[in-house]
């Protein structure tokens, strides 16, 4: 078969389709799918020499889908292209075995250079070792768990044997001194496995004080074996690896790896505070020598080195995987995945520029106020590789040696230099660090996450801030709240109008009582206001400024509205010397209004206090015109005396309308006043009242509520039904300059009418 | 010429400077080696005015002890506070929570005025100190390595890290996961975390760390169920002094 065949996946017909032709023009045999589970679907079917995958694709991605091509054909050349590059995918793409990461769109050359060249070595490999059997690791093999039984035993003969063994009712790594100690199923281990390659302490010199020449350097060359690997802590020695091995290999770190033999465990039972999916490492493809998965009676081994394929070889019975067997290891996988309690909410790829965008959130200093700066996070990381140095000398004073300990960047004087400077002195810039070297600068030095998503960190944290997960979804959460701001800001049209009054003209002017006087406004063009009852507007003179006045007449008196003003200070005043035709400034309406639908259909009980009967005049006269509506409506007003009755035609007319059951009170009567005496409160046990069907709304000073609420409450009215506008400072009218707030609400914007049901936490309200 | 050390008890159980006899015969002929023991109490009947190290055990809970340490600290040329008494005045600050009267009276009865009790106190509230050799009691290994710091002329060094960190590198199960409570997270380190490695947990016998996040590590305590009194009673033990002092 010539060496030429190509498959193109990717969900953008364009890129497939042109990719193709080109191709096609060059002499190779294309072909192309749209998703990595039809590609899948064709590599079963038919061997390609040369994969072009983009990443993102509608299910699977191209790199996973890559992944598992690599596993049945090892041998398979890729080329990944994508619209979306990052440090991550480029490392992904490479440790998978990529060619290279092409950045979209394609230079269709470029592209057919890189695979002519991928051709060209396929067939010299193939000329160089044509009966060599191809992948002898990265091999599944079937073994039963008896043969396991035999291989562990066996491995105890020749070497050191360290595991899993239970430990008051937790999960250690130990050294097992026999198979039936050994546990293959648990969830996490509160000290990771890289212990044995990167201990707690260890002497890494021993020295002479005398004689310089007889300092040695302590290497730990004993073999071991390291079983029930989960694939996170696999990452987490590939971690290691790259830092321990690259720029300057450590001799320690490396005798240790190369003696011994990593024997992991898919993690089939999580810890609730394990996120590895999100991390992209539950999942291990190399690092490992055997890696095991429970499918029932028999383990699933994939082979990940020749060390590993001799060992299977020397001590277990191999079998070859039936298609069930990989079908019931995929299921367990999958269903693994459905136990993770925690994930990132975003893509892991962000992270770096998340973080970097996040440095001066104020989300650190805030969780870092309860560290207790006990180093268990770093501690318990497989993933965290400082250590200090210290050196120990014998009583003799003649010899000694130089030790390594764990150390890391939690603790208090990590960062602190001679002379007493720390450079990471508080909890904030020390909790910080930690953060970034998992999500940023590791990931940036040494392309590989600096997380695993174990959760060890997150089950140690006695303060609960450890956790990574929890700090990057906090991040995102509030970059996100910040994105959406920045979006509003540059595509939310103003509303020019918000501060500036329309014109209006007084086209009546009526005294109602000494110090109130009534205004009947047009707007200019006799514009409909649109108020609901229960509103307010602001009324603006120029020079000396604006003030709210809630509306008194209802909506359906349409053409003009009314407001009534009582004379208390220096606009009020200066309104009272308004004649009719003068021109006014209004703002509004503001607020929500009385919960009309609520009304549908209930008794009404209105009760007005004082200047209370401006806006509630509003709403007796919107119920007047939609009277069959309601119920029965009654109306309560009291005033101080006869002479501070306010809308006294309005006051007669309610008296004589069937319409409405209507009392009145004062609280001192006079010579000439025959009807009751009294606060208004004295009304409300006259009236028979349903308390399943009544609706009470109170309007007037802020002393009546609370004894009117009082009276209500032994009506047995239903908090939810208790209605009342309140009155506060206010400036803006829209929610902005603060005055009227009221704990967290904002009187112009939820209120001024709120039920007493909503009030019951706001403590600043009656 | 070798330096001369002198150890002197002050209120203490002694137990301190028993533990120092715990080391080995060929230990303790190396010590012997590097430095000369002037006065020890419980090993030889020497009782020296000459000395260079001074190591006080116990804590200051008598008025007439005040001009005694006085006098130690001035023939001194370093000074050094071993065991918790002396570090951070201990258990026997527990007193500090009756009135001296009532201490008095519980400890000796109707003999109870002849002794001039005041409130206990560790070393350095009297006298500067140089060096500490934490623990209840102090441990052998600790005074070896600061007996060699001294004679190498290092700067005698105690971890600034809670014990939390020494229990993780011991591999400990931490205790809260086991139902237990610990203050492990405020205290200093140094011991290796030996009682939760024992089986128990730590109760702060070396003192707090230099910057305890005593509110952190109380809401803690009680999110793990103590009760504020039960909270009080985790520290009392071993820092009635710092907690009294704060
Ligand atoms: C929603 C709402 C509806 C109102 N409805 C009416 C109404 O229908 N009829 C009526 O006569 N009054 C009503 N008021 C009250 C009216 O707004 C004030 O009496 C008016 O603002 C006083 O302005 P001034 O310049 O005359 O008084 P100033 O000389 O400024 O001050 C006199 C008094 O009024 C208070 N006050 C000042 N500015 C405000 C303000 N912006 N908001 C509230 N109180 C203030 C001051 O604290 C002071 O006690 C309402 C207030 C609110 C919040
Ligand atoms: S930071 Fe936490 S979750 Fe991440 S690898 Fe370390 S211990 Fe595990
Ligand atoms: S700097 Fe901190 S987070 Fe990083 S490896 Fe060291 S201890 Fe771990
Ligand atoms: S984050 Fe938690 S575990 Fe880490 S040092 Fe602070 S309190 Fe300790
Ligand atoms: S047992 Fe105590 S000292 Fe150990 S980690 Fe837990 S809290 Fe810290
Ligand atoms: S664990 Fe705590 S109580 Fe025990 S020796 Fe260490 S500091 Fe003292
Ligand atoms: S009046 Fe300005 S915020 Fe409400």
């Amino acid at each position: 078969m010539k060496t030429n065949s190509v498959l193109i996946v990717d969900d953008e017909a364009i890129v497939r389709e042109s990719i193709r032709d080109w191709l096609k023009d060059s002499g190779y045999d294309v072909a192309t799918a749209e998703s990595a589970e039809e590609a899948l679907k064709m590599v079963a079917k038919k061997d390609y020499h040369v994969l072009v995958l983009d990443v993102r694709l509608p299910g699977k991605s191209g790199l996973t889908a890559l992944k598992e091509i690599k596993a049945i054909h090892p041998d398979v050349k890729a080329v990944i292209i994508t619209a979306y590059p990052s440090e991550e995918t480029t490392a992904e793409a490479r440790r998978l075995g990529a060619l290279d990461c092409m950045i979209k769109p394609v230079n269709p050359e470029d592209l057919e250079k890189l695979i002519r060249d991928a051709v060209a070595s396929i067939d010299k490999e193939a000329d160089k070792k044509p009966a060599k059997k191809a992948a002898a690791s990265k091999k599944s093999v079937v073994i039963s768990k008896r043969s396991f039984k035999t291989l562990i035993t066996s491995l105890l003969q020749d070497m050191e044997v360290v595991g899993v063994k239970g430990k008051k009712g937790k999960f250690i790594f130990d050294k097992i001194n026999n198979f039936d100690e050994l546990k293959m199923d648990y969830d996490l281990t509160p000290i990771p496995p890289t212990k044995y390659l990167f201990p707690a302490k260890e002497t890494i010199l021993k020295y002479d004080l005398s004689d310089f020449k007889k300092s040695t350097p302590v290497l730990d060359n004993a073999p071991r074996a390291i079983v029930g690997v989960h694939p996170y802590d696999i990452r987490a020695i590939e971690m290691l690896d790259e830092a321990f091995i690259t720029a300057n290999p450590d001799p320690n770190y490396i005798a240790r790896r190369q003696n011994s033999l990593i024997i992991g465990v898919d993690c089939l039972n999580p810890s609730p505070k394990a996120f590895s999916p999100s991390m992209g490492t539950n999942v291990a493809e190399a690092g490992f020598d055997l890696l095991l998965t429970d499918i029932g009676d028999t383990y699933m081994v994939t082979v990940g080195s020749q060390k590993g394929a001799d060992l299977l070889k020397k001590h277990a019975q191999v079998i070859e995987p039936t298609t069930d067997d990989i079908a019931r290891q995929k299921m367990v996988r999958d269903e693994a995945l459905t136990k993770y309690q925690l994930a990132l909410d975003i893509p892991r790829e962000r992270l770096p520029k998340l973080l970097e965008d996040a440095y001066d959130d104020p989300y650190w200093a805030e969780r870092a106020s309860t560290c207790l700066s006990c180093g268990s996070c770093v501690m318990v990381c497989p993933t965290c590789f400082c250590f200090d140095v210290q050196d120990d000398v014998s009583l003799n004073l003649k010899d000694g040696e130089r030790t390594r300990l764990w150390d890391g960047c939690m603790l208090v004087d990590f960062a602190k230099v001679a002379g007493g400077e720390n450079f990471r002195h508080d909890k904030t810039s020390r909790f910080h660090h930690r953060m970034y070297r998992k999500g940023k600068y590791v990931l940036e030095r040494y392309g590989r996450m600096g997380c695993v998503g174990c959760g060890r960190c997150g089950t140690a944290c006695l303060a609960e801030i450890a956790s990574p997960v929890e700090a990057f979804n906090a991040i995102a959460e509030s970059a996100r709240a910040k994105q959406e701001a920045a979006r509003a800001v540059e595509t939310i049209r103003p509303e020019k109008e918000l501060y500036a009054p329309m014109q209006a003209e007084l086209v009546r002017v009526d005294n109602l009582a000494a110090k109130e006087k009534v205004f009947e406004i047009k707007l200019a063009g006799g514009k409909d206001l649109g108020q609901k009852p229960g509103q307010f507007v602001e009324l603006s003179l120029f020079g000396l400024g604006e003030a709210p006045f809630g509306v008194a007449s209802s909506p359906t008196r349409r053409g003009t509205f009314e407001i009534a003003v009582r004379n208390v200070g220096s606009l009020t005043n200066v309104s009272h010397n308004l004649k009719k035709g003068d021109t006014v400034g209004i703002r509004g309406p503001f607020g929500n209004g009385f919960p009309l639908k609520q009304f549908e259909g209930k008794d009404l009980l209105l009760i007005a206090g004082g200047t209370g009967i401006f806006p509630m005049r509003s709403l007796i006269q919107y119920v007047l015109d939609n009277r069959k509506l309601y119920g029965r409506v009654i109306v309560l007003y009291g005033a101080r005396g006869p002479a501070e009755r306010l809308f006294t035609d309005d006051l007669e007319g309610w008296k004589n309308n069937a319409n409405l059951e209507f009392h009145e009170t004062v609280d001192r009567g006079d010579a000439i006043w025959k009807g009751n005496v009294g606060v208004i409160t004295t009304l409300i046990p006259k009236v028979q009242l349903d308390p399943k069907k009544t609706v009470a709304v109170i309007v007037g000073p802020p002393i009546m509520y609370r004894f009117v609420i009082v009276e209500l409450k032994k009506r047995d009215i239903a908090d939810e039904n208790v209605i009342m506008s309140l009155e506060r400072r206010m400036k803006c009218g829209v929610g902005k300059c603060g005055h009227c707030q009221m704990n967290g609400l904002y009187v112009c914007q939820e209120g001024p009418v709120f039920s007493l049901a909503q009030l019951r936490t706001v403590r600043e309200a009656v | 010429m070798k330096p001369k050390v002198a150890f002197f008890d002050f209120t203490s159980c002694e137990g301190c400077q028993l533990d120092v006899l715990n080391l080995t015969g060929e230990e303790l002929l190396d010590l012997l080696a590097g430095v000369e023991i002037v006065s020890f109490r419980e090993a030889i009947s020497r009782n020296d005015e000459d000395y260079d190290i001074a190591f006080i055990e116990g804590s200051i809970s008598r008025d007439s002890e005040i001009p005694r340490l006085q006098k130690i600290r001035k023939q001194a040329k370093i000074l050094v506070a071993m065991g918790a008494c002396a570090c951070i005045g201990g258990v026997n600050c527990l007193k500090n929570h009756l009135t001296m009267n009532e201490a008095l009276t519980m400890v000796y009865g109707a003999d109870a005025k002849q002794f001039d009790t005041i409130p206990a106190r560790p070393i350095n509230a009297v006298v500067p100190v140089d060096a500490y050799i934490r623990g209840c009691p102090a441990q052998t290994g600790e005074f070896a390595k600061l007996v060699k710091a001294l004679l190498i002329g290092k700067k005698p060094e105690t971890p600034s890290y809670p014990v939390c960190t020494e229990c993780k590198m011991a591999g400990n199960i931490c205790v809260y996961e086991l139902g237990k409570t610990c203050i492990g997270p405020v205290t200093r380190a140094g011991c290796g975390a030996i009682c939760v490695t024992g089986g128990r947990q730590c109760w702060g016998c070396r003192g707090l760390v230099d910057e305890p996040n005593i509110n952190s590590q109380e809401e803690i305590l009680k999110k793990y169920g103590l009760t504020p009194a039960q909270v009080v009673e985790k520290f009392k033990i071993y820092n009635t002094y710092s907690e009294v002092k704060k």
